[in-house]
Parts: structure tokens; C-alpha cells; sequence
């Protein structure tokens, strides 16, 4: 044992000395967070404008919709905020009378019709928002008060939440595939490996350091990418840790022997690159990492079903989204598909593997 | 070494009967070797004679096809870990980790072993010293040489294996593992190296065998290969000077022609030399770049194989 923890800390040491790689093993996910964070940027405002001459009216209803939270609210001229609506920089103008002094006043909501479910939030929001405001000027008591409270602990699901998970099985497979197939035929090339078979050390005591450093590594970079996504961006997931650790490290073990049949078959690292991209691309687009494996057409959804990565993400995002239980059968289902592909490769890798 | 030394006690390396063959070629064609304990033997020959296969097939990194390989009693083929204590290897492509230390990387191998020496020892003895934190990566190519050097003897080896120990160096770096590979036997350490430099085979080796084609041509010391081989001397002058295949000499034994030269050997070099003065001065040739020398490894591998190794 103490030889192979010196293979895994040595190459754990050389890894941390390749800033290079360090730097591209986290700049993709995390450019793709970033990216796709901001896009499916959830926290969700009306964008509305009053435009009321500056009149007490003004200011009096823009204070009242200030203090609603879903409302950004902003003065404007009318003919400038009735092209910003238009052209669907603002959601709505509320359009009040010239020299409105006391109320009743009578208003008219001008609002950007493109987005029927957009226009439709925008008016019932707007109109019962004004409800409310009446309510609170007249002072009169209300028949039916509703006083809406959050649930606590819900939370909404944004893009980078569905994300996240996606990403950890990405990082899982590539890093697993390029790390062994990609090192093991450098170093069969350039003859590492045959010095190593010169000394005492097995074979197995040789490759067991290779995988061990792989799952640490594979570890530690899948939590800094959660810490990450949740201290940086903002991410909102669930962390049920054993769980996760056991899907992953499954997942990462099937990847891995994927690593080293390809390794096998391959004799130069140039000859690897392109097996392992031909490998990986297909699941990386089909398995459900960027959008669900349901979009899929279902002829196409039959097979990848059945692939390592559908199942790794599935069971990342299920856990990390809380839409499965921590010990529930789909997380078992999904441990145990990876265990099979595990099994299937591992055994495929002891008739490919060669030393030369 | 601190303390009470204990040399290394060598045993006897017998091979016999070796084969190995890669698809369409074979590498190494039944060979017989004895090597005996003490001294510095080596494997001469060009490249793709089978030296390497040889030797990785003795380190137990290659299975032979046919054939038994044994140190002292032990049959290597059925005890590897013999091997694997008791060795110490240099491959000709030694890589290491290129971003792991120097000291890093005589630490990692003295790992694997139950006996080493200490690091700090193979470091100042390879003169690593101002290099022990280097990368691997950061190297030249003599340091890269000399920690793979260091490395083969992390476990205090009984036999040392050197594959083309100095190829790509410079001169003065030659001569450094030079005399590292001569204090290595002085230690009482068998020392098997492969070299396709003659000069190299003629100033280091107590015993020669040439290989080419995954045959031993013949086995012996520098000076009885010559002996046997090309004794006697060389005239030799540019291949441009006409000297006829049928030239009549006394005491010529024959003519040797390549790229560079073509040579006279003789037995009797002043009879020879008169001889083809008079030849010359008769036929008003002019003898361009005449010079004379006595026999080396080269003449005995151009004798043995029929070919120069410059090719």
C-alpha cells in the first residue's frame, strides 16, 4: 500500500506544479456557469414605468409600487416610455391623466404585447397591485385579506441549478478519460512505465496509484466547482454528501476503465485525443448535461438511456436537486447501472490493457 | 557510504538459448551468454541488433520466447522479484515525471525497494547537488542521464543495467558516466551496458560480445577481438585513390573499402607500405590522405559483419 500512496502522491504533487492544466480543468465549467448563469437569471421583476408629468399623483403611485417587490419602477416621458415598451425594453407604462391632483385617477397601462404569458404577468400584476393600493389609500377594512406568505426553505430552480449537476458528470468522465487514457499512453510512449515495471512495484500497485489519484483529484475539483457555484453564483442545490460521493466515485470508476481500455487499444497519445472526443462528445451533447434527455426524440432518447453518462448525470441531479430522496430506488438504480458499465469495461480492460 | 560497506556479492549470469521475436522480425535469435561477476560487460552492436531486447529480456521487462535466463541459481523466468531486488536499470528512454523533483523522483524509487542507498549519497556522488530541487523536465540532457543513472542504484544493485548509457551526450558528459560506470565495478558491481560507440566499448568494457542481425558474432576482450579478428595494421587513404581489387602486395591481406577510406590490411606494415610505394611511384598515383593505424573495434565489427556501424 505504501508504494501505491507514493504513486498517487507524486502524482498528485506534478498536477499541482501543471498550472496549465489546473487552469483548463476548471475554466470551462466555470465559464459555462457563468455564461449560463446569467442567461437563465431567474430573479424575475416587472419592468414598469409611470409616466405622470411629475404631478403629486406621480410620485405618490410610484411610492406605493416601489414598496411591491416584483416591480421596477421607474419615471418617465410618455412618448419616450411608450417606445422603450414598444420595443420591449420596459414590461408596461402606466399612463396617468395630466394635472391629476386628487384622486380617483384614472390611469391606462400600456404594456409590450409580444409575450402572450409575459403581457398577461404584467397586467394582472399591475392590476393587482392597484387593488392593493386602493385599498391601503381608502383605508376602508377588506372583506377577504390574503396575506401571502413564502414557503419557508422553497426555492426556485434556476438554469445554473439544473446545470451544476450536469457539469460534475461532465468534469467526471472527461477528466477520468483524459486523465488515464491521455497520461497512460504518454507515459507508455515515452517509456515510464516500463521503468517502473523494472523495479519491485506491481503493475497493479502501479495502476491502483494512477486511479487513486485520479478519484482525489476528481473529488477535489467537483467540490471546488460546487463551492464555486454556490458562494460565487449563486447556485441553490441540495448536498446530500454520502450519496453524491457514492454516485460519483461509481461514476468516476466506470469512466476511468473506460480510460484504460481506450489506453489499451491505443499505442500514441495522438492516436487517444481522437477516441476519447469520439467517445465523449456524443454523450456530452445526449446525456442530459446542457437539457434534459426528455427534448431528445424518442428513437434517440432509447439509446441514451442506456449510456454511463445519462445515468451519472441523472443521478447527480436528482440528488443535488432534491428531486430524489438521499436512498431512494432511482439513485439505486443509477449506482448500479454505473457499477454495471464499471464491471463490463474493467473486464474489457484486461484483454486490451498492454504494458508496451 | 557511512559504516561498515558490504560490496555487493554479483552471481553468474547465464543466457541460454534466447529467442525473441516481434510479428515479422527476430529481435534476438537464440543466443548464448555467460557474464561473469565483477567487471564491465558489454553489448556492442548497431542499432536494431537486439542489444536492447537482450538486455530488457534479462531485466525481466520482456518474456523470452525460448530460451532460460539465470543469476546464480535462480531461473530469472520464474523469479522475477530476484530481478526486480537485485537490479539496477537504465533504460535507453529513462523518462521520469517531468514535473516531480530530482529528489522527489530518487525518493519515489527508493520507495518500491527493501534496500537502498541513501538518497543524499547518489545525489553528490552524480553530482546532483545544485539540481536536487529541479524538475525533472528542466534538465539537460548529461543531468537527466546521470539522475537516471542514480536512480538504477536506489536499491544498491548486485547487477547494473545501462542502455546506451551516453547516446546524445556530449564529450565531456561521456566521460563523466564513464567514470561513474568504472567506480560502479570498482564497488565490486557487474556492470551490463549497450553501446553502438566503438571507442566507447574499447575504453570501458572488460568483455565485449558484438551483436547483429539478434546473433552474437563473436564474444571476447577489446584486445582479444582484435586480435583474433583484424590483427596486425591498416594503410588507409582517400577513396578516391584507384587501387585495383586485384592489387598484389606483399603481406596484404585484403582490401577494405567505405565512404570514408579505403584500407590495406596487413600483417607486416613496413613490407606492405614499400610495397605499395613502389606500386604507386611506378604508376604515378598519387596516394592522397595515406596515413597508418593499427586495428580497432571498428575493423572487427567491419570484419565481423561486413559492415561499418557508421552506417
Amino acid at each position: 500500500m505504501k508504494q501505491l500512496f507514493m504513486v498517487t502522491g507524486a502524482l498528485l504533487r506534478t498536477l499541482l506544479r501543471n498550472r496549465q492544466a489546473l487552469f483548463w480543468t476548471f475554466f470551462f465549467p466555470v465559464l459555462l456557469m457563468v455564461v449560463f448563469g446569467f442567461l437563465g437569471n431567474s430573479s424575475f421583476k416587472l419592468h414598469l414605468l409611470v409616466a405622470g408629468g411629475g404631478s403629486p399623483a406621480e410620485q405618490r403611485i410610484v411610492q406605493a409600487f416601489k414598496k411591491i417587490p416584483y416591480f421596477q419602477v421607474q419615471t418617465k416621458g410618455r412618448s419616450a416610455a411608450v417606445h422603450l415598451v414598444k420595443v420591449g425594453q420596459a414590461d408596461a407604462v402606466l399612463v396617468l391623466p395630466k394635472d391629476a391632483a386628487a384622486p380617483p385617477w384614472k390611469a391606462s397601462l400600456i404594456y409590450n404585447s409580444s409575450n402572450l404569458q409575459t403581457a398577461q404577468q404584467t397586467v394582472s400584476a399591475v392590476e393587482s397591485a392597484a387593488a392593493q393600493i386602493n385599498l391601503a389609500f381608502t383605508g376602508r377594512p377588506a372583506v377577504l385579506a390574503v396575506q401571502a406568505k413564502a414557503a419557508s426553505g422553497s426555492r426556485s430552480s434556476s438554469f445554473l441549478d439544473f446545470l451544476l449537476p450536469g457539469i460534475l458528470a461532465l468534469m467526471a468522465m472527461q477528466n477520468s478519460l483524459f486523465g488515464v487514457a491521455g497520461s497512460l499512453t504518454r507515459w507508455k510512449e515515452k517509456g515510464v512505465l516500463r521503468r517502473f515495471l523494472a523495479t519491485p512495484l506491481r503493475p497493479l500497485q502501479f495502476l491502483g496509484g494512477v486511479v487513486l489519484y485520479q478519484l482525489v483529484f476528481g473529488l477535489l475539483t467537483s467540490a471546488v466547482i460546487v463551492a464555486i457555484a454556490m458562494l460565487a453564483l449563486n447556485a441553490n442545490v441540495y448536498l446530500p454528501i454520502l450519496p453524491l460521493l457514492i454516485v460519483v466515485v461509481v461514476g468516476m470508476a466506470a469512466f476511468l476503465s473506460l480510460g484504460f481500455v481506450i489506453a489499451g487499444i491505443s499505442r500514441t497519445e495522438e492516436a487517444t485525443l481522437p477516441i476519447i472526443n469520439v467517445i465523449s462528445f456524443p454523450m456530452m451533447f445526449l446525456s442530459g448535461v446542457f437539457f434534459p434527455v426528455t427534448t431528445l426524440p424518442p428513437f434517440l432518447r432509447a439509446i441514451v438511456h442506456y449510456l454511463p453518462l445519462t445515468y451519472l448525470v441523472d443521478g447527480v441531479r436528482g440528488l443535488m436537486s432534491g428531486q430524489y430522496a438521499p436512498w431512494s430506488p432511482q439513485v439505486g438504480g443509477d449506482i448500479l447501472a454505473l457499477a454495471a458499465w464499471f464491471l463490463v469495461l474493467a473486464v474489457i480492460s484486461t484483454r486490451t490493457w498492454r504494458w508496451e | 557510504m557511512a559504516g561498515g560497506i558490504t560490496l555487493p556479492h554479483s552471481e553468474v549470469l547465464r543466457i541460454v538459448g534466447v529467442r525473441k521475436r516481434y510479428g515479422q522480425v527476430q529481435a534476438v535469435d537464440g543466443i548464448h551468454l555467460t557474464i561473469e561477476p565483477g567487471g564491465i560487460f558489454g553489448l556492442l552492436g548497431p542499432n536494431g541488433a537486439g542489444k536492447t531486447t537482450t538486455l530488457e529480456m534479462i531485466e525481466g521487462l520482456r518474456r523470452p520466447d525460448e530460451g532460460e535466463i539465470r543469476y546464480g541459481e535462480w531461473d530469472l523466468q520464474h523469479h522475477q522479484k530476484v530481478a526486480r531486488e537485485r537490479f539496477g536499470v537504465q533504460l535507453q528512454t529513462s523518462a521520469f515525471f517531468e514535473l516531480l523533483r530530482v529528489e522527489e523522483t530518487i525518493d519515489l524509487f527508493a520507495s518500491f525497494y527493501a534496500r537502498t542507498l541513501p538518497r543524499e549519497e547518489l545525489i553528490e556522488r552524480f553530482e546532483l547537488q545544485e539540481k536536487r530541487t529541479a524538475y525533472v523536465q528542466n534538465l539537460s540532457g548529461g543531468q537527466r542521464q546521470r539522475l537516471a543513472v542514480a536512480v538504477a542504484l536506489v536499491n544498491d544493485p548486485e547487477v547494473v543495467f545501462l542502455d546506451e548509457p551516453t547516446a546524445g551526450l556530449d564529450p565531456q558528459a561521456r566521460r563523466n558516466v564513464w567514470d561513474a560506470v568504472r567506480h560502479l565495478r570498482d564497488e565490486g558491481r557487474t556492470v551490463v551496458l549497450t553501446t553502438h560507440y566503438m571507442d566507447e566499448a574499447e575504453a570501458l568494457c572488460d568483455r565485449l560480445a558484438v551483436m547483429d542481425h539478434g546473433h552474437i558474432l563473436d564474444e571476447g576482450s577489446p584486445q582479444e577481438l582484435i586480435q583474433r579478428h583484424q590483427p596486425g595494421a591498416m594503410i588507409e587513404m582517400d577513396p578516391s585513390v584507384p587501387i585495383p581489387d586485384d592489387l598484389q602486395l606483399p603481406a596484404l591481406e585484403r582490401i577494405q573499402r567505405d565512404a570514408i577510406a579505403t584500407a590495406l590490411v596487413t600483417q607486416k606494415l613496413d613490407e606492405t607500405l614499400a610495397g605499395l610505394a613502389n606500386w604507386a611511384h611506378e604508376r604515378e598515383v598519387p596516394l592522397t590522405g595515406l596515413r597508418t593505424r593499427t586495428a580497432t573495434l571498428e575493423d572487427v565489427f567491419l570484419h565481423l559483419t561486413g559492415r561499418s556501424l557508421r552506417d
